[in-house]
């Protein structure tokens, strides 16, 4: 009996903890403030085992299809370059005011700093679940609402080449189809 | 009560015209970057001897292009549709007399 009340009496500090942390306002939310090191890495470590528990059983097309750049390019420029920005870009409003910072994908993945991002078809299961269900709290949108697989594992794939893609290379990829009278499609 | 009236409007004016002026004058350092109008493939820029034919990202800027160059030809083709000329007003050019031609032709190069 007494440890039953001792453990509805820890119970009882802890959501009055909580309740405190959560009225009192003393956590700051401001963008512009980053996570101690130890919230960034929690979160961070949560997110990425997340996604890779969540994104293991998918199973990747062949991505080799010109078409595929050529759609997955036009998409990208609309609807991710503000955020993840285009080659030789180096920030933009959204890159530099959003937190967590978005990737900047014109990078190879390789070179990033930090978490594995594993081979190929890793980083694609991992891209294609993404940019399909997107991220809470992250500014990072589930596309997969208004856009349907084709169209994601078509980003995938211009995702996969845009490191090495020079500034030229990039325009011709991502301008609109000239058949295609979708201005402002998204 | 009148006044009071005029009062709290007169201060809600003082707080809100302010405001809506610096709101509209702001702006982003840079609005060509939050400018989203479609452009061209910007072909010319294409280095063909620098292009691997068998990888898809030239491929796929080969396709590009040659789609725009199709639809880029299409369209001066239908601007020239003969069929749609009006040939009863082209006839009367010919009144025109040799000096006036020559005008018109120099004016229209």
């Amino acid at each position: 009996m007494k440890i039953l009340k001792f453990i509805l009496l820890l119970v009882a500090l802890g959501l009055a903890a909580v309740a405190t942390v959560i009225y009192s306002g003393i956590v700051n939310v401001a963008a512009d403030e980053p996570h101690s090191d130890l919230v960034y890495w929690l979160l961070e470590e949560t997110r990425e085992t997340s996604i890779k528990k969540a994104a293991e059983d998918i199973k990747v097309p062949d991505l080799a299809d010109p078409e595929l750049l050529l759609s997955g390019g036009v998409d990208y420029n609309f609807m991710c370059a503000s955020c993840h920005l285009k080659p030789g870009q180096k920030e933009s409003d959204m890159s530099v005011g959003l937190y967590p910072a978005p990737p900047n994908l014109t990078i190879a993945s390789d070179s990033h700093e930090g978490h594995e991002h594993g081979d190929d078809a890793q980083r694609a299961r991992k891209n294609f679940w993404v940019i399909k269900h997107g991220i809470k709290a992250s500014g990072m949108p589930a596309w997969g609402k208004t856009h349907d697989d084709k169209r994601i594992w078509a980003m995938v794939a211009f995702l996969q080449r845009l490191p090495e893609l020079t500034a030229e290379q990039y325009q011709i990829l991502t301008a609109l189809d000239p058949n295609d009278n979708q201005e402002m499609a998204h | 009560m009148k006044t009071n009236l005029i009062n709290t409007i007169s201060k809600i004016a003082l707080v809100l015209i302010p405001t809506l002026t610096l709101s509209m004058t702001a702006s982003a350092h840079d609005p060509k970057l939050h400018a989203k109008k479609p452009e061209k493939a910007d072909c010319s820029k294409m280095d063909h001897s620098k292009m691997d034919m068998k990888d898809p990202v030239a491929m796929a800027m080969m396709k590009k292009c040659m789609k725009q160059a199709e639809v880029s030809s299409d369209k001066i083709d239908g601007k020239m549709d003969h069929s749609k000329m009006d040939h009863s007003k082209m006839m009367d050019h010919n009144k025109i007399d040799d000096k006036d031609m020559k005008k018109e032709e120099h004016n229209n190069h």
